[in-house]
C-alpha cells in the first residue's frame, strides 16, 4: 500500500513523537510513506475562519499534489484530516470551485478532486483490516482501559465529510479491542479538546479538556488515546491547565493512536516517543504485560 | 396579587398581536401563556397567508371566495373589513422582518390554494406560521410589557358585570397567582385535541374557550369544526394544503384522481370540507387502501420544487412516515383541524362580557362561517389579534379599577386540593382517551343523529366520572398530572358544547354534514348558533348573518 | 398496519429538586414498533404506567422545539427520534434532561440561560436607513438574497444545539449556537441596518469562543447548521472590523504565519497571537515541553513550492491586507 503521506505541521514539529510513531507502524503493517516537501499546512480551521477561498486553495493545491502523483493521501491527525475533505467537499460547488479554480491556474495547479483523503484510523480500520491486525499484534494490550477520543474533524460534519457514524463513531474502539485493549465508552469521545480557543481564552479551553478527561475517568478509563496531535496538546501537555481549571488532578497518560498500535506490534516505550510526554505514560504502561518499564 | 391593566392570555400570534396593540396604546400590558412564545401552535401553520395583492387578483374576489367558503354563515360585513385588512397587514408582518418566500422579481411569492379564484397565499416555504410568529415575537420583544410563561389559566373573575382579572397557575412552581385586569383578552387557540385524530398539537384544549364560557362568555357556531383533508396516516400530522397547491394530486387505491368526480373543475383545490367528505366517501364505498388511506401524490412535481417548496413536508413524511414524497405517494386521511366556533366576538374582539375580549382561533367573529378557506387563518389571528388588542386597551383606559380580592382564589385552591386528597378516583388521561374516541367516531365528518344523540350520552357519562377525577402526581413544580385533569375538564365542555350544537343544526352546511339532513336550509338555518352555561348544559339560542353584498348561492367547485 | 413490537426498555432520568437530594433513573419496560418515536413512548409510558413523569412537549411535529431532550447522550427532539435504531445501537433508551441548563423536575430544564443570550444579540430588524422599506409595500427581496439567509428560518429554538455544545458549557459568555445562527440571520437581512454594529459588538462577546467542533450542527434537528453560520459570521466580522478580539487575531495572525513558510512556526503563532505578554503567560508551559525535549524553538524551514503558496496569498487575501 502506497500513501502519500501528510504529516501535518505539530507532527513535525513539537509533536515529533507522533510522526516517529507512524513511521514505525507504517513500516511494520507495510505502508508505503511518500513524501511531499512541498505540501503545506491544511489551514487547521484558523486560515477558513479568516479567509475561507484562501483556504479552499491551499487545501486544493495539496490535494493536487496528490493528485499528479496518483496517490490517496495519509494522514495522522483529525484537523488535517477533516481540513482537507472539507476542501473535497466544498469545491464540489461549482462557484467556489471556479474561484478557487482561477487562484491554482495562475500557479499552474489543476484540482481534479479526485484525490481521497484517509486518516490512519480508517488505513487501519477499512484497508489493512483488523483481523489482520489482530495476527499481527505480538504484545496485546491486555488489561488497559482506554477512552478513545475521536478529535471532532475527524466525525463533523458528517455529511461533508462522508463520516456515516459521527454521532456513534465505533472504529477508533474497535482498533482498541483489535490491540487487546479494553475499550471505554463515554459521552466525551466525540466531543471537542478545547485546543481551537487555547490561544483564545486559555482558560475556558483547559476547562473543556478538564471536563472531557474527567467524563473518561468517569466511566473508567485509565488511558486516552487520540487521533489528532492537536487534541494531544490540549489533553496531555496542557493537562496541568485543565487540572487546575477542573480544580482538582487528573493524571491521565495520553497515547497518539500509533503509539498503542506501535507498543502492541512491539515497539519500546522509546521507540514511540512515549518519553516526550508531559503526563507520564509509566502507570499505563505497566499495566500492558511484557513493555519495558524504561519510559 | 399582581396588577395589569390588561392582560393577555395566549402567546401565539393573535396573542402577541393583540399584546402589540395594547402596549402601543400605551396600557400596561402582561401576556399569560402556558407555552413559550415561540412554542405556541401558531408555528405549524404550514401553508400561507392570504391577500389579493396580485395585479390580477382583488379584494372583493377574497371576500367572495371567503364568503362562498363559509357556505353563507360568515359575517359579511365582518369579512369585508377582514379582507380589507390583508394587504396591510402583510406588509407589516414584512416590515417587522418575516422572511417570505420571493417571486424571482423580488415581490412576495404567491400560491394557489383551495376555495380561491387566484393565487393569493402569501408564504415562507411551508413554514409561513413559525416565520410569522418570529417575526412577531421579535418585533414585540422590543416593547415592554410582563410575560407569565408556563401559567395556566384557571378562572377569569367577573363581577359586577365586568371582568376584574385571572387567577392562574405557575407550572413550573405549581403557585397560585392573581392577575387583577381591567381588560382581558382570551387568544388561547382551539380545542382540537377534543378529538383523538387532530392535527392540532397537545396543547390545543380550549383552556381559554372553556373558561371564558364559565365566565359567562358565548360560545358560537361551535359545531362547526374543520377537518384537514390530508394528515398523515398514524400520527395526523399536517400535510398542508400547499402541497395540493404546487400541483399534489389525490388518488385511490384504483389509481384514479377522484376529486374529479366531487369537484370537476377545481379537483384536488375544492374546499376543504368537500375534498374531506370525498376521501372519506371514497373509503366508505371500497376504494381506499386496506386500512382506510388515500394517496397524496406529489412525485410528479419532481425532486427540485418538492424538496424546495415543501421542505417541512418532505422532512415529515421522511422522519415521521418513513415516506420519500420524491419518489411515493404519502398515505393521508382527514383528521379535525380548525375549530371555525369560539367565543362568540364582534368585529372589535369583544365578547358579551364587558372587559372580556377575544381573538384567533379561540374566537369566532365570524368570518369563516361553516368553512374556513386555507390561509385564511393565519390572516385572522392578525387582523382580529390587533382589532381586539386596540379595543382591550381602549376599554381598560376609561375602565374602572378592578376589583379582584384575594378571596377570588380560594374556590380555584379548594377545587385544585379536593383533585389531589382524593385516594381512589378517575384518571384523567383514560378520560380523555375515552372522550376522544366519542368525538373521532360520532363527531366526525358525516354526523347523524343516532350517532350525535349517543355522542351526547357518552360524553355526559364522562363528565359524571370527572367529578370524580384525581391527580395521582403530588409535586408542586410541573404537575402535568393536574394539567392533564385541568385541560381535559375543559374539554368536556366544550365537546358537549360542539355535539348539542351539531344535533340542533338538523341541515348539512360547510363541514357541518349530517346523513339525516343533507340539504342546505337557509330558510332556517342561515343562523349562528350561541352557546351559553346553564345548570342543564348548553343552552343553545340563535343570531343572524350579517350579510350585505352576496345572496347564498348553491356551493359549487 | 401491524407492526412487529420490540421490547421498548426505557431508563428514564426522574429528580424532583425541592423534594429529592439526587437524581435516579426509572425503568419502564414498553412494547413498541420500532418507527414510535420517543416522545410517542414518553407519552404512553405517562398514560399507562406513571402519570407523574413530567416533560415538554406540544406539536408532536418538529416545529414547536418543546421536546428536546438527551436521548442516549445526544440531544434531540423526542418526536422525531424513533425508538428503533437507538435500540439497535444500545440495547435500551436512555433519556436524560438537556444539558448546559438546570432541571426544574424530571426532562424539564429551567432555559433562562438560553432565551437571555438569544436577545443579548438584539434579535429584532433596526431599520436599514439607507433603504427604507417602501411606503405601504413589502420591501423589494430577491430570491439570491432571501438564500443568504441560507438554513437559518428554519431554526424552532428548541435548544438541542445549546444542550450540546461544549463552549457554552465551559464558558457563560458564549452565546451559544442558536443565538448566533440568529445573529447571522440579522447581519445578511438587506432590510437591516446595524450590520456592522452588529459584528462590532459580537467579536468580544463570545463570538471567537466557537470551537468549531460542529457538535450543535449534528444535534440541530432542522438543519440549521449553527456551526456553519458562526464561520460565516468570523468572516464576516475580520471583513467589517478587522481583528479586535484574540480570536479574531489568532485567525489572522494563524494565516500570516503560514504565508511565511507554506507550514506553522508555532513559536512565532503564541507571539502574532498573545504578543510579549501571551508569550511570557506561556512561559511556564514551554519549559515544560523543552524539559522534554520537544521542538518548541523550531523555525521550520519554507516548503517546497513556497512561491506557490505566497501568490496563492496574492491573489486571494488582498482584501485583507489592511
Amino acid at each position: 500500500m502506497k500513501l502519500a503521506y501528510y504529516p501535518g505541521c505539530v507532527a513535525q514539529e513539537s509533536g515529533r513523537e507522533l510522526d516517529m510513531a507512524t513511521r514505525w507502524v507504517a513500516g511494520k503493517l507495510g505502508i508505503e510513506l511518500v513524501e511531499f516537501p512541498n505540501f503545506s499546512c491544511c489551514g487547521s480551521g484558523f486560515i477558513d475562519e479568516a479567509n475561507p477561498i484562501l483556504n479552499l486553495a491551499l487545501n486544493a493545491r495539496n490535494l493536487a499534489i496528490a493528485e499528479r502523483a496518483g496517490l490517496g493521501v495519509l494522514t495522522i491527525c483529525s484537523t488535517c484530516q477533516g481540513m482537507l475533505a472539507l476542501a473535497n467537499n466544498r469545491l464540489g460547488d461549482a462557484v467556489v470551485k471556479a474561484k478557487v479554480d482561477a487562484a491554482l491556474a495562475q500557479i499552474g495547479v489543476s484540482y481534479g478532486g479526485t484525490t481521497r483523503v484517509t486518516h490512519l484510523l480508517d488505513v487501519i480500520v477499512s484497508q489493512i483490516g483488523l483481523d489482520e491486525l489482530r495476527r499481527r499484534v505480538v504484545r496485546p494490550l491486555t488489561g488497559l482501559k482506554v477512552g478513545a477520543f475521536y478529535g471532532c474533524h475527524l466525525l463533523r460534519p458528517a455529511d461533508r465529510l462522508g463520516t456515516d457514524s459521527a454521532e456513534e463513531p465505533h472504529t477508533f474502539e474497535d482498533l482498541l479491542g483489535a490491540l487487546g485493549a479494553t475499550p471505554v465508552m463515554y459521552r466525551g469521545r466525540v466531543m471537542c479538546c478545547g485546543f481551537p480557543i487555547l490561544f483564545v481564552k486559555e482558560p475556558t479551553a483547559n476547562r473543556i479538556a478538564g471536563n472531557q478527561i474527567d467524563d473518561a475517568r468517569a466511566h473508567g478509563a485509565e488511558a486516552m488515546a487520540t487521533p489528532c496531535p492537536l487534541c494531544h496538546i490540549s489533553l496531555d501537555a496542557y493537562q496541568n491547565k485543565a487540572e487546575a481549571a477542573v480544580g482538582h488532578p487528573l493524571d491521565m497518560p495520553v497515547f497518539h493512536l500509533p503509539q498503542l498500535v506501535g507498543l502492541a506490534l512491539g515497539a519500546t516505550p522509546e521507540q514511540m516517543g512515549l518519553p516526550r510526554h508531559l503526563v507520564s505514560t509509566k502507570g499505563a504502561l505497566a499495566r500492558i504485560p511484557g513493555v519495558a518499564l524504561s519510559a | 396579587m399582581r396588577r395589569h391593566e390588561v392582560v393577555i392570555v395566549g402567546a401565539g400570534l393573535a396573542g402577541q398581536r393583540a399584546a402589540l396593540a395594547a402596549v402601543e396604546a400605551g396600557r400596561d400590558v402582561a401576556v399569560v401563556t402556558k407555552l413559550h412564545p415561540m412554542r405556541s401552535h401558531s408555528g405549524a401553520a404550514q401553508g400561507g397567508i392570504n391577500a389579493a395583492v396580485g395585479a390580477e387578483d382583488s379584494v372583493d374576489t377574497h371576500i367572495y371566495d371567503t364568503v362562498k367558503g363559509s357556505d353563507y354563515l360568515g359575517d359579511q360585513d365582518a369579512i369585508e373589513f377582514f379582507c380589507r385588512e390583508a394587504g396591510p397587514t402583510v406588509v407589516e408582518m414584512e416590515h417587522f422582518g418575516t422572511i417570505f418566500s420571493r417571486a424571482d422579481d423580488g415581490s412576495l411569492a404567491r400560491r394557489p390554494f383551495g376555495g380561491a379564484g387566484f393565487p393569493r397565499t402569501i408564504y415562507a416555504a411551508d413554514r409561513t406560521g413559525l416565520a410569522l410568529l418570529q417575526a412577531l415575537y421579535e418585533r414585540l420583544g422590543t416593547e415592554s410589557f410582563t410575560t407569565y410563561e408556563e401559567w395556566d389559566l384557571l378562572r377569569i373573575v367577573v363581577r359586577e358585570g365586568r371582568v376584574q382579572g385571572i387567577v392562574a397557575i405557575d407550572r413550573t412552581t405549581g403557585a397560585l397567582e392573581e392577575i387583577a385586569a381591567r381588560s382581558v383578552v382570551i387568544a388561547t387557540g382551539p380545542a382540537g385535541r377534543v378529538y383523538g385524530r387532530t392535527t392540532n398539537a397537545h396543547s390545543c384544549t380550549g383552556d381559554g374557550i372553556a373558561i371564558a364560557y364559565r365566565a359567562g362568555a358565548e360560545l358560537k357556531d361551535m359545531e362547526f369544526v374543520q377537518f384537514h383533508p390530508t394528515a398523515l396516516l398514524e400520527s395526523s400530522i399536517l400535510i398542508t394544503e400547499g402541497a395540493r397547491g404546487e400541483g399534489g394530486i389525490l388518488k385511490n387505491a384504483q389509481g384514479e384522481r377522484f376529486m374529479a368526480r366531487y369537484a370537476p373543475h377545481v379537483l384536488d383545490l375544492a374546499s376543504r370540507d368537500v375534498v374531506s367528505r370525498a376521501i372519506i366517501t371514497e373509503i366508505q364505498e371500497g376504494r381506499g387502501f386496506p386500512g382506510g388511506y388515500v394517496h397524496l401524490e406529489l412525485m410528479h412535481l419532481g425532486r427540485e420544487r418538492i424538496e424546495s417548496r415543501l421542505e417541512e413536508i418532505c422532512d415529515f413524511s421522511r422522519k415521521f412516515a418513513g415516506i420519500d414524497p420524491v419518489t411515493q405517494p404519502i398515505p393521508v386521511m382527514p383528521a379535525q383541524h380548525y375549530m371555525m366556533g369560539g367565543i362568540g366576538t364582534t368585529i372589535r374582539g369583544e365578547t358579551n362580557v364587558r372587559g372580556l375580549y377575544a381573538a384567533g382561533e379561540a374566537a369566532c367573529v365570524s368570518i369563516h362561517g361553516a368553512n374556513r378557506l386555507g390561509g385564511n387563518s393565519l390572516l385572522e389571528t392578525l387582523v382580529f389579534g390587533k382589532q381586539a388588542g386596540t379595543a382591550a386597551a381602549e376599554y381598560a383606559a376609561r375602565a374602572a379599577p378592578p376589583l379582584l380580592h384575594e378571596s377570588d382564589l380560594a374556590p380555584v385552591r379548594t377545587r385544585l386540593d379536593a383533585l389531589s386528597a382524593k385516594s381512589q378516583g378517575e384518571d384523567p388521561q383514560a378520560i380523555r382517551t375515552a372522550m376522544q374516541a366519542t368525538m373521532d367516531g360520532r363527531v366526525g365528518i358525516f354526523r347523524s343523529f343516532a350517532e350525535l344523540a349517543k355522542a351526547l350520552e357518552e360524553l355526559r357519562a364522562l363528565k359524571t366520572r370527572y367529578e370524580n377525577v384525581r391527580v395521582v402526581d403530588t409535586a408542586s413544580a410541573f404537575n402535568l398530572n393536574l394539567t392533564d385533569a385541568l385541560e381535559v375538564g375543559h374539554m368536556l365542555d366544550l365537546a358537549e358544547v360542539i355535539t348539542v350544537g351539531a344535533i340542533a343544526r338538523t341541515e348539512s352546511r360547510g363541514a357541518h354534514s349530517r346523513t339525516d339532513y343533507p340539504k342546505r336550509d337557509d330558510a332556517q338555518w342561515m343562523r349562528h348558533t350561541i352557546a351559553s352555561q346553564s345548570r342543564e348544559g348548553p343552552k343553545l339560542s340563535y343570531s343572524a348573518v350579517a350579510y350585505t353584498r352576496w345572496d347564498p348561492k348553491e356551493r359549487v367547485y | 398496519m401491524a407492526a412487529e413490537l420490540l421490547d421498548a426498555p426505557f431508563d428514564v432520568y426522574r429528580f424532583d429538586p425541592a423534594h429529592e437530594a439526587t437524581p435516579r433513573y426509572q425503568r419502564y419496560a414498553l412494547h413498541l414498533p420500532a418507527h414510535t418515536p420517543v416522545l410517542t413512548a414518553l407519552l404512553a409510558i405517562r398514560a399507562e404506567l406513571d402519570p407523574t413523569l413530567t416533560l415538554r412537549y406540544s406539536c408532536r411535529s418538529a416545529i414547536c422545539g418543546s421536546c428536546a431532550m438527551v436521548i442516549n447522550s445526544k440531544s434531540r427532539l423526542a418526536c422525531q427520534t424513533p425508538i428503533g435504531p437507538e435500540l439497535a445501537r444500545h440495547g435500551r433508551i436512555v433519556i436524560d434532561p438537556m444539558r448546559n441548563m438546570p432541571v426544574i423536575r424530571d426532562l424539564v430544564t429551567e432555559m433562562r440561560s438560553f432565551w437571555t443570550n438569544y436577545h443579548r444579540i438584539e434579535p429584532h430588524l433596526k431599520p436599514n436607513r439607507a433603504r427604507p422599506p417602501p411606503e405601504g409595500k413589502p420591501n423589494p427581496m430577491t430570491p439570491a438574497e432571501v438564500a443568504r439567509f441560507q438554513e437559518t428560518p428554519r431554526c424552532i429554538s428548541c435548544a438541542a444545539c445549546y444542550s450540546a455544545c461544549p463552549a457554552v458549557e465551559a464558558d457563560p459568555m458564549f452565546p451559544g449556537p442558536m443565538a448566533l445562527a440568529k445573529l447571522y440571520r440579522f447581519v445578511v437581512d438587506p432590510r437591516d441596518g446595524a450590520t456592522n454594529e452588529r459584528l462590532a459588538r459580537i467579536q468580544p462577546e463570545g463570538l471567537w469562543l466557537c470551537l468549531r467542533c460542529h457538535l450543535c450542527t449534528e444535534a440541530c434537528p432542522k438543519g440549521v447548521r449553527p456551526s456553519e453560520r458562526i464561520m460565516d459570521l468570523k468572516e464576516l466580522a475580520i471583513a467589517s472590523q478587522g481583528a479586535t478580539d484574540p480570536g479574531s487575531r489568532h485567525a489572522l495572525a494563524f494565516k500570516e504565519n503560514i504565508r511565511e513558510a507554506g507550514v506553522l512556526n508555532e513559536l512565532k503563532l503564541v507571539r502574532q497571537t498573545s504578543g510579549l505578554p501571551g508569550m511570557a503567560a506561556q512561559l511556564g508551559q514551554g519549559l515544560r515541553l523543552a524539559a522534554k525535549k520537544r521542538e518548541i524553538l523550531k523555525r521550520p524551514k519554507p516548503i517546497e513550492g513556497h512561491a506557490e503558496v505566497e501568490k496563492l496569498y496574492e491573489i486571494l487575501d488582498r482584501e485583507e491586507e489592511r
